[in-house]
């Protein structure tokens, strides 16, 4: 068993060093190439936190939460919703519907809420926003 | 040589097997989805789920959605359908006829019947005389605001001679309903839509769907928890909307339902003063209690009915109600911001 032992180790480490070498640098390469294309995608996927304007389920607009801004969101049937981004927080302050449930809705600023007036059909929908700690709310 | 083409092999067998692996994960991770319509009950339904891909579950969304469209269309009291008949022809028929109607109309009425004799007559079905009466007059009052007036008390008090819920006849075995006041009309906006959300979340899992969160109008229900198997979180929200803080508080929610009446989102005012759209039956007016009750329960229609009844009553007689009824828990918000809960009512602070 000693013996073995011996005479095996030496000889394995003579013979192996360059093809070791030559694996390990494989390796290396393989991985920095994985590692940098996965930084790259989840680069590129991360998109910045946007609120989606939506008139009767057509998409009509883009909005970063980043920038403060007033979007007048006006139809050609005369209605109108206005909604704020402000503090990165989209919130609708004002609508030519007459019940204003939408300007009472709270604003909104985590991924998949949204603020929504059913007379003018019109819906905002936040996209690639934090995570809501909350999936629903009762009211 | 030999022993760099093993070592190639060796990797080669690894790779495979990790792609392989990652592979067969991917293809059975969920994914988290989230649909919206507006056709039904008038108000937002989103639906929010677990899926292999998007065509799963977008699929799943559309039997749900034809699904509450069916109950819409049943309970709705403004318009009538081919086809079908539902409770305006039932309304229509007061006095004349008995109407033949589908199951899911006998069983909803059952639901209000029960309700109504649990409460104490604090939610009620049969109201519908009064309540179209303050609905025209919201109505007119939304559209011109300085023209806003309050039904007259005298007109109030002759249509609620006609609420009598022992007027609205039941034949489950014909499955057929009659009302025998001519003047009476059904109103199922108090339990209609908690019961339909019953349904819906029965037959999500009928057709697979393990995981589901479904929320028509704030009228929330829970099929199971989250993938991950921790439960929903839903937020209670703040009846005040010129708050920064949006939700009270956040209850956690697995195969249950949370519903909630309030007076701050449908209401008019006249003179400044707020009118909601719940109506106290013993007044025959808005009631003045609080801002809003959640109810927690298991069956959804049950929860619908007992928040409105306690938004009908003193917190004192309802919370003796709700320790009186297994498994139901419920929180007020009164009009100054202040929770009160029942005792198994959790309630988890807003961070």
């Amino acid at each position: 068993m000693e013996r073995m032992e011996k005479s095996a180790v030496p000889a394995d480490l003579n013979v192996m060093k360059k093809n070791d070498l030559r694996l390990i640098a494989a390796l290396v390469i393989l991985a920095a190439a994985a590692f940098g294309g996965v930084m790259l995608y989840a680069r590129l996927s991360t998109k910045e936190p946007e609120a989606v304007v939506y008139l009767e389920g057509e998409e009509k607009g883009r909005y970063p939460l980043s920038e403060n801004i007033t979007i007048e969101i006006r139809q050609e049937n005369g209605n109108c919703n206005i909604l704020q981004i402000k503090d990165g927080k989209a919130d609708m302050i004002e609508a030519s519907c007459p019940d204003k449930v939408c300007v009472r809705q709270h604003p909104v600023s985590r991924q998949g809420e949204s603020l929504v007036c059913l007379p003018n059909q019109a819906v905002v929908e936040i996209q690639n926003g934090q995570e809501a700690e909350i999936d629903t709310s009762t009211n | 040589m030999k022993k760099i083409y093993r070592v190639f092999i060796l990797a080669a067998v690894l790779t495979f097997c990790a792609g392989f692996a990652l592979l067969q994960y991917q293809g059975q991770r969920l994914e988290r989805y989230q649909a919206q319509f507006f056709d039904c009950f008038d108000t937002v339904t989103t639906i929010t789920g677990y899926a292999k891909s998007q065509e799963d579950f977008s699929q799943k969304v559309g039997l749900l959605q034809e699904k509450l469209m069916f109950y819409h269309k049943l309970y709705d009291i403004y318009h009538t359908y081919d086809g079908m008949n539902n409770i305006k022809n039932i309304n229509d028929a007061a006095g004349k006829e008995v109407v033949k109607v589908e199951p899911e109309i006998i069983e909803l009425l059952k639901l209000g019947r029960d309700m109504y004799e649990k409460t104490g007559g604090e939610v009620q079905i049969a109201y519908g005389s009064v309540l179209s009466l303050w609905h025209k007059y919201r109505q007119e009052g939304i559209e011109h605001p300085d023209q806003a007036e309050l039904p007259p008390q005298e007109e109030l008090n002759r249509r609620a001679k006609h609420t009598n819920m022992e007027k609205m006849i039941l034949d489950e075995k014909a499955s057929t309903v009659y009302l025998s006041d001519k003047e009476m009309s059904l109103d199922v906006g108090s339990i209609g839509k908690g019961y339909a959300v019953s349904r819906l979340a029965e037959y999500a899992r009928e057709i697979g769907m393990e995981h589901v969160l479904i929320s028509v109008g704030g009228n929330v229900c829970a099929v199971g928890g989250k993938a991950d198997g921790t439960p929903w979180n839903v937020g209670v929200e703040n009846p005040d909307s010129n708050s920064s803080q949006p939700y009270m508080c956040s209850v956690e929610l697995e195969n249950q339902s949370i519903v909630t009446s309030g007076d701050y989102q449908r209401y008019y005012e006249v003179e400044h003063v707020r009118y909601c759209h719940i109506i106290d039956p013993d007044t025959n007016m808005p009631p003045d209690y609080f801002s809003s009750v959640s109810v927690q329960t298991k069956d959804s229609g049950q929860a619908d009915a007992l928040s409105t009844a306690l938004f009908n009553m003193e917190y004192k007689v309802g919370l003796s109600l709700v320790e009186r009824l297994p498994d139901v828990e419920a929180m007020w918000i009164g009009k100054d911001g202040k929770i009160r809960c029942s005792s198994g009512f959790k309630c988890n602070e807003k961070k």
